[in-house]
């Protein structure tokens, strides 16, 4: 089992995510549709084919190349709200993880914490605002615990994994506070947030890939 | 001078598109760089950090960019694109939280006149107030600090300035004559400063700010103060004002000629009045009265206490004693019948049978006086009219002096058009012909309705007048009595009680110098012109303007507002009156137009379904052929021995058959020149057979057109189609003309509204009209541009309008055309 992530296990992440927004595409759109503008699951599905159509092929040799050229690809192909918050995300994520061709545990640690904090600068959203972050940032917590008390890798990402399932679970009851779903209200409650899905593929991706 | 470039950030490149379009329109010279930066790569709906980032540094030309944007990822993606330029280019990008199209509107009209980075984000930040100032009414808190800090201003400094200007372009200071102003003081070393004048307790806004300019909300005829501080002082004012007063080179309001000699304006074609719309021009202030119908009936269970009594009928005998003298002022302000009319309701106001019967009731019965002088008065009034003959005829009269008895134990004005001789302005729900009767022009001074559109009767009497008006006011009525208003008869701005500094704006009525004739083409093509004439008491007005004679002297005065006909002898002194007014000169008299709008209770009947459409006019003499028979023995009478050159002719005549019968009674009566006025269709249709009948012809185009279109010229709805340019109107008066000719040149006059727009009183006389008449204020414009014209472009005109398709198109043709 590895304990680092090179260059190829992130293009298959990246490759992994896009199957998942992809094959999800319809799920995803629909939850939007309920509280948002119906473009989310499309949105994804065109970024990360763009993403894997620039990066399949020839990745770039270093994470900050990489993840730079993912980011980008996002900001100009999403065109919605995930086309900024994922591409800063990716953006913060590889200049953290900086000029290198593996990460280890905490290294991927610190580049997903990261993104996270540029996802927060940039939609200024805190928990509980039924969004992208109530996935990511107990995703990155549970991540960071699970390698402080020892856990391999492989664990501790399943751990992000299933952290960010559980926030994304834990949208459904909340009243959106940002975003277009904020216009709706106490409507927004009961269904899923869109963006904390994806988020979640994003990590069931990353654990599937470090399990392999 | 700096130049910053403006980026426009939107989810939707064809928002982005339009919404530049729009700014651009509005930037009267070098527009700034404006960069759209919107939509996705592959031109999806969304946003894309890394175009607006090039969009960032397109838009750079070294003093920095404004970012404005549409929602949601909008935002995000232009603070991401903050990562991707040049950092220096960073710290001079501003993403300035503006609404996007009033925000891109702003600061590319701010950018373009050389602000700064910081006062065009300034400005677009505050893009939304205008809007937000026109939606929410200030709260009186707000109005009352403003006038706080507005009286703790320091004395003006010694550099300071200061003028005043009239908006004059129609659209008033919209946002391109704002940036226009903007940009002309961003080059005078001085701080100038606007402020409405009748929003003195407002604080002045930066000359330099269009979004300022705009929250004024000044529209055309606003007057606006300039004041200015610093070294240019005085030349930034009088450029501002000049600015101003010409108009920005935009089409003027009517009435508001940037030559500053504002002239009246036509009817306004207005397919959807809503609120107060100005329809006769003229800026005054007054106190107001409001009229009333009639006196609400006194409580009949209220009691006045015994010891209370004494009192209550000391008032009363004060009442009716102040009653009495009105009765004997407005006596001695009129000759004649009137006069000693009266003088006997004087009397009647104090006779000792109606007050001691009204002390009785309050005495024995403890009635209240108002009350009581209600039963008094109707007891007597019912047995006036049972014993008939004169008596029966003074219980108008007494149910008069009961309204005015009951008014003033109230304090209140009493009902009907107020009978005053200090100035006040008419308030009322709607105006009807009857009120005008009593509507005397030199102290009424305005008129204000709830009711009314742009041709209603209410704008048209003002216009008659010469009084500035305003229609569709809500609520005109519940203004209190004696409240000072003032009006502006052009904007439809009407303020209770306003400040000193508002009613300092009030410019009057401008009035042009009197008409010079003779009335004709440049060429010498004669074209009489005449005053519309509607009592005596409009003869002066006539005679002053320059009037070439009487082309309509309405009859009715004589007749309205009253419950039976005028004896014979009262005609006479009347039309004499108006007669020896135009000595050696026309006047044109119409016989009585009763019915429709005008009812009379001795003559029409009220119930009529259809009352345009029924019997009117000289449709009356159908069942009243005595009325008329007395009319036009009293007005040869009056013509006997008089020097003017009486014509008589009867209204609303739909057959040649109806005009024989007329000029066979008229004729019979001594009345040597006989027409009748074309007013239907069908008149027109048949104008040969009516003209080989008569002596003249007159159209009444506002009737005319109201039955060509089949559409009420008093709903403001259809305002489009009673238009008097409409070509169908103008080629049945075409055809009235070639019957003219076809008849050896039978005179045909036009007495409607018509006659009284310049453009169109040219058009007339290229039909073949040969006399106009109008109201006597607008003879100097029409004389004017009469005499500025040769009769072949007044054909090229009229040839030009009636082949339009619309009246829009035919007053261009026509205005072309006449050049």
């Amino acid at each position: 089992m590895s304990t680092t992530i090179s260059i190829d296990g992130f293009t298959a992440w990246l490759d992994a995510f896009r199957t998942r927004v992809t094959e999800n595409k319809a799920y995803l759109t629909e939850l939007d549709s309920a509280i948002g503008d119906a473009d989310h699951g499309s949105n994804m599905a065109r970024g990360m084919a763009a993403v894997m159509d620039k990066v399949g092929a020839a990745a770039p040799s270093t994470a900050d190349e990489l993840f730079k050229t993912v980011g980008m690809t996002l900001v100009t192909s999403v065109g919605g709200a995930s086309g900024p918050l994922y591409g800063t995300f990716f953006l913060r994520f590889g200049m953290t993880a900086g000029s290198v061709s593996e990460c280890d545990g905490p290294a991927l640690a610190a580049a997903l914490r990261a993104g996270l904090e540029g996802v927060v600068a940039r939609g200024k959203a805190e928990a509980n605002d039924k969004t992208m972050f109530d996935a990511m940032a107990p995703a990155i917590d549970a991540l960071d615990s699970a390698l402080a008390s020892g856990a391999s890798l492989a664990d501790a990402v399943a751990a992000a994994r299933d952290a960010a399932a559980a926030g994304r679970d834990a949208t459904e009851p909340l009243v959106a506070r940002k975003g277009r779903a904020s216009y709706l209200g106490d409507r927004s409650a009961g269904h899923l947030d869109p963006g904390a899905t994806s988020t979640a593929m994003l990590f069931d991706a990353l654990a599937e890939v470090i399990a392999a | 001078m700096t130049s910053v470039g403006v980026v426009a950030v939107s989810h939707s490149p064809a928002l982005a598109e339009a919404a530049i379009a729009l700014a651009l329109e509005m930037t009267a010279t070098g527009a700034p760089a404006v960069i759209a930066a919107a939509g996705t790569a592959d031109g999806e709906i969304g946003t894309d950090a890394a175009r607006i980032a090039e969009a960032i540094a397109e838009a750079d030309s070294g003093d920095g960019v404004a970012v404005i944007m549409d929602l949601g990822s909008a935002v995000m993606s232009a603070e991401l694109a903050l990562e991707f330029v040049d950092p220096n280019l960073a710290e001079r990008t501003r993403l300035v939280a503006a609404p996007f199209v009033e925000g891109l509107l702003a600061a590319v009209v701010r950018a373009a006149g050389g602000a700064s980075l910081a006062e065009v984000a300034e400005e677009a930040t505050g893009a939304l107030r205008p809007k937000t100032d026109h939606l929410q009414s200030p709260t009186p808190d707000q109005d009352a600090a403003g006038a706080a800090s507005a009286a703790d201003e320091p004395p003006a400094p010694s550099d300071a300035s200061s003028a005043t200007a009239t908006v004059r372009n129609v659209a008033g200071l919209h946002a391109r004559p704002a940036a226009v102003i903007a940009g002309a003081v961003a080059s005078f070393d001085a701080e100038v400063t606007l402020l409405r004048d009748d929003h003195a307790q407002r604080p002045p806004v930066s000359a330099a700010s269009p979004i300022g300019i705009a929250t004024l909300a000044a529209g055309p005829g606003t007057v606006v103060l300039i004041r200015a501080t610093g070294p240019q002082a005085a030349e930034a004012v009088e450029h501002v004002r000049a600015l101003i007063d010409e108009g920005f080179g935009e089409e003027p309001a009517e009435g508001q000629a940037p030559t500053g000699a504002a002239a009246p304006a036509p009817a306004r074609v207005d397919p959807t009045p809503t609120g107060p719309i100005g329809v006769s021009s003229g800026r005054v202030v007054g106190p107001a009265v409001v009229l009333r119908r009639t006196v609400r009936e006194p409580s009949a269970s209220d009691r006045v206490p015994e010891d209370a009594r004494d009192g209550a009928v000391s008032l009363l005998r004060e009442a009716s004693i102040r009653v009495a003298e009105r009765y004997r002022e407005r006596a001695a302000s009129v000759t004649g019948q009137r006069r000693t009319v009266l003088e006997a309701t004087a009397d009647m106001a104090t006779d000792p049978t109606l007050v001691g019967g009204v002390e009785a009731l309050i005495r024995d019965g403890g009635l209240t006086p108002t009350r009581a002088a209600w039963q008094v008065s109707a007891e007597l009034a019912e047995q006036y009219r049972a014993a008939g003959g004169l008596i029966a005829e003074r219980a108008t009269d007494l149910l008069d002096v009961r309204n005015r008895l009951i008014a003033e134990l109230r304090g209140e004005e009493p009902p009907g058009v107020p009978d005053r001789r200090e100035p006040f302005i008419l308030v009322a729900d709607d105006l009807a012909p009857a009120d005008t009767v009593a509507l005397d022009p030199a102290v009424c001074l305005a008129l204000i309705t709830e009711q009314g559109g742009p041709t209603s009767h209410t704008a048209i009497i003002a216009r008659e007048l010469g009084l500035p008006a305003v229609v569709g006011y809500p609520e005109a009525t519940s203004i209190a009595d004696g409240d000072l208003l003032l009006v502006d008869g052009d904007t439809g701005e009407v303020v209770v009680r306003p400040d000193p500094a508002a009613q300092a704006t009030a410019t009057g009525v401008i009035t042009l110098p009197p008409f010079e004739g003779p009335g004709q083409t440049r060429d010498g093509h004669r074209v009489l012109l005449g005053a519309n004439v509607g009592a005596p008491r409009d003869v002066a007005r006539a005679v002053e303007r320059g009037a070439e004679g009487v082309g309509l002297f309405r009859t009715e005065f004589c007749f309205l507002d009253r419950d039976t006909e005028p004896s014979i002898d009262e005609q006479v002194g009347a039309y004499r009156e108006v007669f020896d007014g135009f000595a050696g000169q026309r006047v044109v008299v119409r016989t009585l137009d009763a019915g429709s709008d005008k009812p009379l209770p001795f003559l029409t009947n009220d119930d009529e379904p259809n009352p345009a459409l029924g019997v009117r006019g000289l449709r009356t003499a159908r069942r009243h052929p005595d009325v008329l028979e007395r009319q036009v023995q009293a007005i040869a009478r009056a013509a006997e021995g008089a020097t003017a050159d009486v014509w008589v002719m009867a209204p609303m005549v739909a057959t040649a058959a109806e005009a024989r019968d007329f000029v066979t009674l008229a004729r019979g009566a001594g009345l040597a020149t006989v027409g009748v006025m074309i007013e239907t269709p069908a008149a027109g249709l048949t104008a040969v057979e009516v003209m080989r009948e008569v002596d003249f012809v007159s159209l009444g185009t506002n009737d005319l057109a109201q039955y060509t279109m089949a559409a009420d010229r008093q709903s403001g709805d259809l305002a489009d189609l009673a238009n008097p340019w409409q070509p169908a109107l103008l080629r049945l008066i075409g055809m009235i003309g070639e019957a003219s000719r076809d008849t050896s040149g039978t005179p045909v006059g036009v007495c409607g509204e018509a006659a009284a727009d310049p453009d169109l009183a040219c058009v007339l006389v290229g039909l073949g009209v040969t006399s106009l008449s109008m109201a006597a204020r607008a003879i100097t414009r029409v004389g004017a541009r009469l005499g500025d014209v040769e009769l072949v472009a007044c054909r090229r005109a009229a040839e030009a309008a009636v082949s339009a398709a619309d009246p829009a198109e035919a007053k261009a043709a026509a205005r072309a055309a006449l050049g």
